[in-house]
């Protein structure tokens, strides 16, 4: 895994791809390796299996020695809310234990500082606080390896200004986004995802999780009109979803107002262009335990959820292609788009994300190493009829 | 019989004086009167009868050329109903001529009058002050004091749609008047007033959560029916006869386990007012809001001199800065290791700053083993007021955590030798979750025990031990209330 150019580099060779048409930028999207592993358990199984995925990759040391490096973690929702007893760590959020050994194996690799991140639902509260009140012990990921931080992404937080990311090409709905400095702070940028299906996009995981890299001052319900809100409050419902208010007026701006409402044409262009304007350097996947139905708590009787246990991780170089390799586990066609599950009502971010150039879906142009897909998939569709008909049955 | 502290009130609204204060409201109507009428009839008491209810608060003056007819009207009422052991209490409202009416009241052998305004030094039958709930104070005789500003408890209809801003909708609650009121007059039973919405075809469950709501505070609602329930059980409806059923089931469950109603708050965290003029505001909306942030508390007066053990945290509301005496003892918990909360003014404040602690709203001192917490703001929002509280107490500490239950607010009570407790919860949608409500607590208890008049016997909760310590509770699903009894 090798991680030669600087980021400006990067951005310059992004911009030039989107000088071309989409099918042209599609063709020249970059292909990568992505590795599945098998894993059960949170237990002593994890770290060799998650060593083992990153060696497949080539080793994290030629992409994070040296380095400073933000994880990308996913606390979704509000956190009161779990799936009946199950914990938000085996069903929505990214388990600690994964945290820890992506965090361990960086601190190995000569990471020279690591920084975990992440917008936790309408609180200014450190990633430490939220932790606890989850009952985990962040101390465990802070001592992982050295100069480990955390930094709750959702506003302002330790830095003194936010810093804007340009789509490059000019966006699809969004020119560019303000964000917190931890993600130009890093040379590094992983999402640290969780494989599980989602009520608007059809499904979440590694690109779906830089979605949640946007504060909540600048995009949320509560945001301030002209600058940002000084506290995050309330969701980005309102902004992303359905257009009802604007961006704080010190962010760039919608481009085109008449552009449809609907969730599911808008988030997933918002989607693709974050992960286009912020790109994904490593994408690590957490399904080992997750829930089905929905991203958090919101199942309903056409939705149900379950929390279950697929017993697989995933991680790739690129969030597309690890993205797509994740579809094929969950059973759906990674080339699948609006009216095809998953993405029944929504179009699909990955076909977007490719017209961008941020990565290629099809498998055939990706290498796939590891656990064969084929011994891993677990088959949401399959869960959602079972529990369809159990609940038809009463 | 004599008012005290087991008199369970029922409000009676019957006679003339009623129906001409409600006849000019929208939406009164002929049968509405009628029902009035016909609750004059001794005859009607038959439905408190084998209940807790007894207490029926009568109208008694309103300033209206009413009154006198008013009280003449109500005597065989009156009469029957203390020969069944009942006790009344007539209300004396707006521009009534109190002497008389205290003298008619004393003469009909009423056990008090529920009074607006000052106490009178004699008035010859006991007087319960009817307050606004911002001007409750501890100054009568009488054991009973009246809050006549409650809230009908539930979700706001207006809102119902919405999240506060952590996205757990808000609830109407009488928790945090209730709990002042508690405080500020220890010794005395606690009644509250509010009516239902009419024309709102309550559900029986709005009814139970009406009664549970100032119960599981330590105090009594004043029971109200809505026109179309009186109206209902007066033409003997069985959809009227099940919802009165449920609503004096509840009323029973609490009568049963008035044993809690000798706890007191339990948390971390104490909120110290005097709740009095300006401040009185400040201190109930971070009372309203703890709950809606899963933080226990205590509430302490000012003036009371009570004990910091056990705390952790004291956010000392007022802007008035305490006298030299209340803050030297402030200062040495703070100095012990506690953290003492201010308001922005705060003159010449101890100890350093602490710069590593950036917090949004206060700025943060070092003190001794503690620290000294002094806003930054004159008139900071109280929601992130109690919020930057938490953060900064840190969820570490977390005595009880609630998972499951949005619309749903907990109160922690203890005895006071701390061998005894228990978890009030009260849902507020007055509908069962789709999982079960689940309790994180974190020290070790001996048992844990469901109560709810949900359910048919108590059940023991299973402990289950958590890897990071503590253990978790989990909850059936509950339409209205429950309690978690909990011996160490």
């Amino acid at each position: 895994m090798k991680q030669d150019l600087t980021r400006r580099e990067l951005l310059a060779g992004a911009g030039a791809l989107l000088a071309r048409p989409a099918w042209s930028r599609a063709a020249a999207a970059p292909t990568a390796r992505v590795a599945v592993a098998r894993c059960k358990t949170y237990g002593p199984e994890l770290v060799p299996a998650m060593e083992r995925m990153f060696d497949q990759l080539g080793g994290l040391g030629g992409l994070v020695k040296g380095k400073t490096v933000a994880v990308k973690i996913n606390l979704i929702g509000v956190r009161w809310q779990r799936l009946g007893n199950a914990l938000m760590e085996d069903t929505f959020w990214t388990n600690p234990q994964v945290i820890g050994a992506t965090v361990r194996l960086m601190g190995k690799a000569g990471a020279r500082r690591i920084r975990v991140v992440e917008g936790p639902w309408s609180t200014t509260e450190s990633l430490q606080e939220v932790m606890y009140s989850m009952n985990w012990k962040p101390q465990d990921i802070l001592s992982a390896a050295s100069n480990v931080e955390f930094e709750n992404t959702n506003y302002l937080g330790q830095g003194k200004k936010y810093s804007r990311f340009m789509v490059p090409g000019g966006g699809l709905i969004y020119p560019g986004y303000d964000l917190n400095h931890s993600y130009e702070d890093c040379d590094v940028f992983v999402s640290l995802a969780k494989m599980k299906e989602h009520a608007a996009t059809g499904i979440t995981l590694s690109m779906k999780n830089v979605y949640g890299t946007t504060p909540i001052t600048i995009y949320g319900q509560d945001a301030g009109v002209d600058e940002p809100s000084l506290r995050p409050h309330g969701g980005r419902g309102g902004v992303f979803h359905s257009a009802t208010r604007l961006p704080s007026k010190s962010a760039p701006q919608q481009k085109d107002m008449s552009l449809p409402k609907d969730a599911g044409f808008r988030l997933p262009r918002i989607i693709a262009e974050l992960n286009s304007a912020r790109p994904v350097h490593l994408a690590i996947i957490d399904g080992v335990k997750t829930a089905t139905g929905c991203e958090t708590n919101y199942g309903s009787p056409s939705r149900p959820q379950a929390a279950v246990n697929p017993g697989v991780l995933i991680a790739g170089t690129n969030c597309v292609a690890t993205d797509a390799v994740a579809m094929s586990v969950m059973g759906f066609n990674p080339m699948a788009d609006r009216g095809t599950p998953p993405f029944a009502t929504s179009d699909s971010m990955l076909r977007l994300a490719e017209d961008l150039g941020v990565g290629v879906r099809d498998l055939g142009r990706n290498e796939v190493v590891g656990t064969p897909i084929k011994e891993v998939v677990f088959d949401y569709t399959a869960v959602r009829e079972k529990l369809l008909a159990a609940q038809k049955k009463g | 019989m004599a008012l005290n502290a087991e008199s369970v009130p029922m409000r009676w609204p019957a006679g003339p004086l009623d129906i001409a204060r409600r006849e000019k409201e929208k939406g009164f109507s002929a049968d509405t009167a009628e029902v009035l009428r016909r609750w004059l009839d001794p005859a009607s008491l038959a439905a408190v009868q084998g209940t807790p209810v007894n207490c029926l608060v009568v109208s008694w003056a309103a300033g209206l050329p009413g009154d006198a007819g008013q009280q003449q009207a109500l005597k065989p009422l009156i009469d029957k109903g203390r020969e069944a052991g009942l006790g009344f209490v007539g209300l004396i409202e707006g521009e009534a001529n109190r002497p008389a009416a205290l003298a008619a009241a004393q003469s009909a052998g009423l056990s008090a009058v529920a009074l607006e305004g000052d106490v009178p030094a004699s008035a010859g039958v006991p007087v319960i002050p009817w307050s606004k709930s911002a001007q409750v104070r501890s100054t009568a005789s009488s054991p009973v004091l009246g809050i006549s500003d409650g809230l009908w408890p539930g979700l706001p209809q207006a809102a119902a749609a919405t999240g506060g801003p952590t996205n757990l909708p808000w609830v109407d609650s009488n928790g945090a008047v209730l709990l002042i009121a508690r405080t500020l007059a220890p010794d005395k039973t606690v009644w509250i007033g509010f009516d239902p919405p009419q024309q709102a075809n309550l559900a029986a469950e709005a009814y139970a959560l009406a009664v549970a709501d100032p119960a599981s505070h330590g105090a009594r609602w004043v029971i109200s029916l809505d026109d179309a329930l009186r109206a209902d059980l007066t033409a003997k409806k069985q959809s009227a006869a099940d919802t009165w059923k449920k609503l004096i089931d509840t009323a029973v469950f609490f009568e049963q386990h008035k044993q809690a109603r000798t706890y007191q708050p339990n948390g971390l965290l104490a909120v110290m007012s005097s709740f009095t003029g300006p401040d009185w505001d400040a201190g109930e909306e971070a009372i309203n809001l703890l709950p809606r942030i899963r933080q226990p508390f205590r509430v302490m007066a000012r003036a009371a001199g009570a004990s910091f053990t056990g705390l952790q945290a004291i956010y000392y509301v007022d802007q008035e800065p305490p006298d030299a005496g209340l803050r030297k003892k402030l200062m040495a918990f703070a100095q012990g290791g506690g953290t003492l909360f201010t308001p922005s003014k705060w003159p010449n404040p101890e100890g350093s700053p602490a710069p590593a602690e950036p917090y949004l709203l206060f700025n943060m001192r070092a003190v001794g083993k503690g620290r000294l917490a002094v806003c930054k703001e004159d008139r900071p929002d109280a929601y992130d007021t109690v919020a930057d509280i938490q953060n900064i107490m840190s969820h570490r500490n977390d005595l009880l955590r609630l998972y499951n239950a949005p619309s749903a607010n907990f109160l922690y009570e203890t005895s006071a030798q701390g061998g005894q407790g228990v978890i009030h919860l009260l849902n507020y949608s007055r509908r069962p979750g789709s999982d079960g409500p689940l309790f994180y607590v974190k020290e070790r208890h001996k048992s844990a025990r469901l109560v709810s008049p949900e359910i048919a016997s108590p059940a023991e909760l299973q402990w289950a031990p958590q890897e990071a310590g503590g253990a978790e509770l989990s909850l059936p699903r509950l339409s209205v209330y429950g309690a978690i009894e909990l011996e160490k």
